[in-house]
This record gives C-alpha cells, structure tokens and sequence, in this order.
C-alpha cells in the first residue's frame, strides 16, 4: 500500500485495544501540507489516544502511520520527533529546575540528529522569539502563568523543527484574551510552513482555525470535512448531543479515560 | 569573554583550587601534626571515598534511576583488582582500570536489562542484583576468589624504610599518602565525570529523562542511550573506588565488599548535601564522614543509625539538600530585593 | 532424590508460607490503601521477635502471650510513625517516600543492633519448642503448625474486614479513589493512620513467630521487606488471594532448593533474589 503523495500525514486502519476494550478503532484519516486539521468530538471519543499513537507513547495494535511516505507505527518517540514529528501536551509538562530556555534547547538540541551547540542556540532563539518567550528566557520554569507554560509547550516542539505539529487541548483554560494570542501564535506556525494537527474542543476556535475538520466517536472515525460541513452533520449532531443527555457537561476538561493505561 | 568560555572557567577555577590544595594537603599535616597525620591523613582520604561514592551514584540518579546496585559495582571492582592481583596478572595497579572496566561492562548489562523499571520496582530489582552478586561471589572456587572467608589483597605502596632520614611513622604516612592521591585523583576524574553531564547538552538530556521519559522522547531524546551512558559514568568511578579500596583494606570479603551500607552512604550524601549538582554530593561527603568518625567511636555497631537519621530528617525538612536549600534562600532573597511577584506580564 | 525428602521439603514450605502471607498482606495494606511503598516494614517484623525475645529473657513472658504486648505495641509504633513522618510525604514525589522509609528502615534496624547486638538471639528453654508430629516420614512441629494456623487466621480476617467492616471498606474506597473518599466526608488521613499502623501490627505479629521458629538477628528486617515486596508484587496488588499463592511459590521455592540443593541453605537466599529480579524484569518486558 503506498501512501498518498499529497498527504504529509496518512493514517490508516489505526486500532488501539486495551484488554477487550477498542479505544481506537479502524481510523483513517489523513492530512495535506501545510494545513491546519483539527480533530474534535465528544468526551472519551479517542483523540488523545489518536495523538499518542501517532507520537509513539503507544503502540497500535494494528494500522499504520505514514509520515511524509514513511512508515513510522512501529518507531520509537524519538525517532518520529527526529523525522519532523512535533508535540505540545495537554497537560504542560515543562522540565523544572531549568529555565524557559534551557527547556526549549532540549528540543533545540536534540530534535534533530546532529546538531551543534551553536545551531541548538539559533534554533533556541528563533522557537523563543516565534513564541514571544525571549523576555522571559531567563526565568525559571517553575515560575510561568499557565499562557507562558503553553507558549513553552509550543516553542519546545517548535525547536525540534517540525513538519507537523500536533498540539493538544492548546485552549484549555486560558481566558478569551489569551486564546486569542494563542490563535493567532498557531496562525503564525503555520504561516512558517509546519503543518497543524490539533485537538480541541473550544468550538469557535476550531471555527477560525481549522482548515479541515476530523470528528471522531467511540475511538471511530464519524465525519470529515469543513467546520461547516461537520457541524452540520446530523450524525455529529447526535454524536454530541447524545453525551449531553448524560449530564456530562461540555465544559469538562476532556476526560478521555480510556486513554492512558497509566 | 563569551558565555560557555566564562562558565568553563567557572567550573575550572574552584576543581583547580581544590586539586591544588589536595596535592599539597598530605605535606601540609605532616608539617602540622607530625605523627598524628598519619590518621588524619587517613580520615579525608575516608571523606574523599565518601565524595567518589556520592558523586558518581549522584550521577546516575541525574537519569531518575535511583539505584540501590552501587555496592554491586564497588564489591565488583574489589573482586577484580583482588581476583588479578592474586592471579599475578600483571602489574598491581592494572587492577584498577580493570575494575572500571568491568564495572562499566556489569553496569550496562543491569542498565539494559532495567530500562522498563521504574520507581520502586528499579530499586528492588538492583538490590536484588546486588543480593545475587554476592551469593555468586561466595559461591566461587575458593582457590579463585576466597569463598566467604574472603581473601588477601596484596597493598599498592610499600615504601622503603630509610632509618637514616626517616621515623617509623613515616612509613605509614606514605602508604597513606599514596592511597590518598590515589583517592583524589579518582575524585578530580569523578568531578570531571560530573561536570561534563552537568554542562554539557547531557544536563538538559539527563534532566529531561529524569522528569518524563516519555516527553524527553518526543523532544528528540534517546531515553535509553541517556540512562545507560550514565550507568556506565557512575560505575566507572565507583568500580575503581572498590578496587583502590581493596588495595588499601588488604582484604575483600563478600559481605564487606557487597555491603549495603555502601548504597545507603552512597545515596543519603547526596541527599542531604544536594542532588542533582557537583557541589552537594561532596559538600555532603565532608561533613558526614566527619560525623562518621565521631559516630562509629561512640556506637560501633549501630552508627549508620547515624545515616538513617540524616536521612529522615533531610528528607523531611532539607528536601532539596544544603545547596538546595542555600540556593533557594538565594533566590528568595533576590526575588524580594527586586520586589517581583511571580504574575510576570506577557512576554 | 528421595520422595520423602521432598514432600518435607513441601509441607515445611506450605507451613512457611503462612508467615510470608502474613507480612506480605501488612505491606500490600500500605501500598494498596496509602500508595506509599514501605521499606521498613520488614523492620516492624524484625522489632515484633525482639521484642517477643526480650519479653521472654526480662520478665519470662512466653511468646504465645506476648502476643497481647507485641500486637498493641506495634501498631502504637506504626501510629506514631505515621503521624510523626509518614503523613508529610504523602504529597511528595516517590523519591522521597522511598528514601524516608527506607531512612525510617536503617534507624530501626541499627537501634535494634546497638540495643542488641548483631548475633542471632533465640528463645531456649520452651517446652513446645520441641514439640513435633510425625505423620508417614513427615515430621511436623506444633509451632510450624501453630503460625501456620494463626497467620492463615489472621489474613482470612482481615480479608473478611475489608471487605465487611466500616473500617475496611472505608480502606477500599481510600484506596480506589482518595479524593473522592474525602469529599464523601472520609477522614481520609485516619483511615491512613489506622492502615500503616495495622500493617506494622501484622508484620509485628510475624515476628513473634519468627522469635520462636528460629534464631533472628537485626538484620532479617530488610530480607523480608524484599521478599514481602516481591510476593506483592508476583500477586499483583490488591489482591489478597494472590498473595497467598504467591507466598506459597516463594515458600516453596525456597524449601525445595533448601533441601534438595547442595549447599542450599545458603543459596536459597540467592535463588529468591534472582526469581524477584528476574520476575521484575519480565513484568517490565510484557508492559510494553
């Protein structure tokens, strides 16, 4: 099976079963250069999983991942990164103990094979600069508001120079202001030439963002197409609405529990 | 003077101070304390040991792997240098770098072998490592490595004893003395060692292994290249402090040389003086063996109570250590001299 | 290989399994319930036939009594313990859990060797010390039995506590879900206190036994906080029937190469060493 040649990102039949359980299930999907594709759908729906398949912080149990034509399923974190595969977490994870800088340069520096102290720096300063952290360069990060954590996040994968960019829930928590910084620092990334791939499920963001629109229920594929064609799909309707009838109120941090075996 | 140049001699400076001070530390207690020198002497070279023994377990645990296998690589490299010596392999010294050798060698298989262990179950595990090493270690040929009843190592330094210009206390002075630069050399390279990870983009790399793994992956890092490379930093040094050891004792015995009360001073130095930096480890080292000597004259059996407690009590209230909690006075201070609350604008 | 000889080997395995059951269900009620791994647990035990000795040597107290002085004093120590230490780490990471027991474990175990010493201490002079069946070519003693009946007894109750009592189901919910637990108006941190100080009292209860089957120094704690750890881990967590069989296996390991293995006695400390190490690394392989 060779994989489509426009797509800079191809998935196909991705499956993840935990025991008895299918978190993802015959997935396929794929994504074109230089676009922005968001990934929605309700609570526990698999998008997260979906995301730490394709970085390598799980195995599928079956299906493929190609990047750039390359089959990468069965290749370490690392590697992917190495291969121009970028991630911002959910949760912000920064490494403590170091400052904003010294974080990003751990993606600088090991994003790709080969690079040298000097370059590590360049890289630094341009991921600090895209993100606006350069004032703050040399704060520790243990001391960031939750904003400058997630510009963090963002210049840290940037710093791997990555082809695709795959970013997690980026809105999660910040205040209108914020998300629109936010909004407009993702624009920015893309404008640069990398690929977006993200979760999220602040709808208006996703309305000015996305170019393309993946939904996704019960770890299956449910629709694909404009934020304008999705939401008015009456399978997606339902899809949304039908968990709403639970009391599972939308305002919930995603809560894909199905997600992580840890 | 650009940065990296300005923090290289940063680092420089205070090993160069220090190794200086070492080199003429031996001359100095004679010329002060005539025969008393002789344990003097031997005490820091106790206190460097403890230095060795922090640092390079310090090292491993930059990775997040809190080993509990260091007394393994020191009984090993005991064994070695003991095992070579008695075979007559070669020259004495050659022990020594061959233990490191080997130590290396186990080290990486343990490391290997471990790479999916986490926490507590990578702790057990290298305990139980070191547990079958010393079974295995009694078990062999009593005509290769002694049994339980150990064996006899032959000493490094036999100086000659010149009535004419010497007394007879010199004699030992210089044996001392030998094992004593011995020992500091072994820390200049263990602080080297240190450094290097601590300056280089290993200090990144290590700490973001140590943090998440799994985030370190997908940031470009190798987990298991990182771990295992500081697997084999960490037992170099402390093989090799095994073997001069042994040198120094005259003996190896399974039971001494696998004790586990090298791990537990191994690790609660660190602790108590600071993790995580070059500093803490031997700041540590000088002020526990100084309570070390006090404690073993005073309880004999029970002294690494003495550890136990330090232990507790940092744990409790010095988490992060002296330097850690200097450090962290420092920064306060700062931070209330500059008069900044931590809300810091957009950037 | 006589056949006798290894039905021996079993029944006194089956018999020790009882014991290792016994502090390996304390330890699995610390980790279960609390989440912290306690390195010094095998020190309670080692404190609980100490004390069972000095009792005897002091004031001739016989063990089968002291039991009523141990079980209380031990879960005094393992109250005090919490409250005093334990209950300040609970929020810190791992590292630092790991390293205050296992702090708490060196204490105990060096005040044990300052106040005793480091040579084996045993209880001589005890008329059912000796006592013995003789069923076929097994030989059977009355105190193998006795601990055997009473560790058996012990971990039947307290699986029917937890899973019958206020207390123990209080445990379980602690245990599951401790956030949930205190908005429910659980006091989470008692249920704690009473949970260590219930495991140091299990593990204590081990050592009375202990006194009286064999000759202990101070140094046995941390070899059964291995093994206890180990069987916990082979049963997986939580599960108290697994701790039996896993006892058992341990048990039995341990006996068989004991007896069948020249110069077993020895080994099979080692042996025991490498199942844990090698079950260790085989559980990481498969969790991939």
């Amino acid at each position: 099976m060779t994989a489509d040649a426009n797509a800079v990102l191809e998935i196909r039949s991705l499956a993840k079963r935990f025991g008895g359980l299918a978190a993802v299930d015959d997935l396929s999907f794929h994504v074109r250069p230089g676009e922005i594709f968001a990934i929605i759908g309700p609570n526990g729906a698999g998008k997260t999983t979906t995301l730490n398949l394709l970085s390598g912080l799980l195995i599928p149990t079956a299906g493929r991942i190609h990047l750039s034509g390359r089959e990468i399923q069965h290749l370490p974190s690392f590697e992917r990164t190495h291969l121009g595969l970028g991630r911002a977490f959910q949760v912000v994870q920064p490494f403590p103990e170091m400052t904003v800088r010294e974080n990003v340069q751990v993606g600088a520096l090991f994003g790709t094979p080969g690079i040298d102290r000097a370059e590590g720096d360049r890289r630094t300063d341009a991921a600090l600069e895209r993100t606006g952290l350069t004032r703050i360069a040399g704060q520790s990060a243990e001391e960031l508001t939750l904003l400058q954590e997630k510009r963090l996040e963002i210049a840290r994968a940037l710093a791997t120079d990555p082809t695709v960019l795959m970013l997690d829930e980026v809105m999660a928590g910040l205040r209108p202001g914020e998300a629109r910084q936010a909004v407009e620092l993702v624009r920015d990334v893309r404008e640069s030439g990398v690929t977006i791939v993200f979760i999220e499920h602040v709808m208006p963001v996703v309305r000015d963002l996305a170019d393309r629109v993946l939904v996704m229920d019960h770890g299956r594929f449910l629709a694909e197409g404009s934020y304008a064609e999705v939401t008015a799909d009456p399978a997606v309707i339902e899809a949304y609405l039908g968990r709403d009838d639970d009391g599972t109120g939308d305002e919930d941090p995603d809560r894909d529990d199905r997600e992580d075996p840890r | 003077m650009s940065p990296n140049v300005r923090n290289r001699l940063r680092d420089l400076i205070p090993v160069l101070l220090f190794a200086v001070a070492l080199w003429f530390l031996p001359d100095l207690l004679r010329s002060w304390s005539g025969r008393a020198s002789v344990s003097y002497l031997s005490l820091v070279t106790n206190g460097l040991g403890l230095a060795v023994l922090a640092l390079s377990w310090d090292i491993l645990a930059r990775t997040g792997q809190l080993s509990l296998a260091h007394a393994a690589f020191y009984g090993a490299g005991a064994y070695v240098t003991a095992i070579l010596a008695r075979l007559e392999v070669g020259p004495l010294w050659l022990g020594i770098p061959a233990a490191g050798a080997f130590a290396v060698l186990l080290a990486l298989g343990l490391g290997v072998v471990t790479l999916r262990l986490k926490g507590i179950y990578f702790a057990i595990a290298t305990l139980a490592f070191t547990e079958v090493l010393r079974s295995a270690v009694r078990q062999l040929p009593t005509s290769f490595a002694g049994g339980s009843a150990g064996m006899n190592v032959a000493p490094l330094f036999r100086p000659a004893f010149d009535p004419e210009t010497m007394e007879r206390w010199e004699i030992a002075f210089l044996r001392n003395e030998g094992y004593f630069l011995l020992y500091a050399g072994l820390l200049l390279l263990t602080i080297g060692l240190s450094l290097w990870t601590r300056r280089s983009r290993l200090r990144p790399a290590f700490t973001a292994v140590r943090t998440n793994e799994e985030v370190a992956g997908v940031m470009g890092v190798h987990p298991a290249r990182m771990k295992l490379l500081a697997f084999a930093l960490s037992s170099l040094s402390v093989g090799m402090l095994g073997a001069i050891h042994a040198h120094r004792v005259g003996s190896v015995i399974p039971e001494g040389a696998f004790a586990v009360s090298t791990t537990v001073f191994a690790l609660v130095t660190p602790i108590f003086g600071g993790l995580y930096t070059t500093l803490g480890p031997i700041l540590g080292a000088g002020v526990l063996a100084g309570i070390e000597e006090t404690l073993k004259r005073n309880l004999a059996d029970g002294y690494l109570i003495g550890y136990g407690l330090v232990l507790v009590l940092s744990i409790l209230f010095m988490p992060r250590g002296i330097v850690g909690m200097v450090r962290g006075i420092a920064r306060r201070r700062r931070a209330a001299r500059a008069g900044v609350t931590s809300e810091g604008g957009e950037a | 290989m006589d056949p006798i000889l290894i039905l021996q080997a079993v029944v006194s395995g089956v018999l020790a399994s009882g014991l290792y059951a016994l502090v390996s269900v304390g330890l699995a009620l610390a980790i279960g319930v609390i989440g912290i791994v306690n390195f010094a647990h095998g020190e309670f035990f080692m404190i609980g036939a100490f004390l069972t000795y000095q009792l005897f040597v002091s004031f001739g107290v016989d063990p089968v009594l002291s039991l009523l002085f141990v079980a209380p004093a031990l879960f005094l120590l393992g109250a005090v313990l919490y409250r005093t230490t334990i209950q300040y780490v609970l929020e810190a990471p791992e590292l630092n859990q790991m390293l205050l027991t296992f702090g708490i474990g060196i204490v105990l175990q060096n005040l044990a060797l300052l106040i005793w010493g480091g040579d084996p201490v045993s209880i001589s002079g005890i008329a059912y010390r000796s006592v013995g069946f003789r069923i076929g070519g097994i030989s059977v003693g009355l105190v193998s039995l006795v601990s055997f009946a009473i560790s058996i007894v012990l971990v039947g109750s307290l699986y029917l506590a937890l899973s019958r009592s206020r207390t123990g189901r209080a445990m379980r919910a602690v245990a599951q879900n401790r956030i949930g637990a205190s908005l429910v108006g659980l006091e989470v941190n008692r249920v704690y206190l009473v949970a260590f100080a219930l495991s140091a009292l299990l593990a204590g209860i081990g050592g009375v036994m202990i006194a009286v089957i064999q000759s202990p120094t101070p140094t046995i704690g941390l070899a059964f906080t291995l093994k206890a750890f180990s069987i916990v881990v082979l049963a997986g967590l939580g599960n108290i029937r697994g701790i039996l069989a896993a006892s058992l296996v341990v048990a039995l390991a341990e006996s068989l190469v004991a007896t069948l293995v020249p110069n077993g006695g020895t080994l099979s400390n080692a042996v025991f060493f490498a199942i844990i190490f090698l079950a260790l690394v085989w559980r990481s392989r498969r969790t991939a």
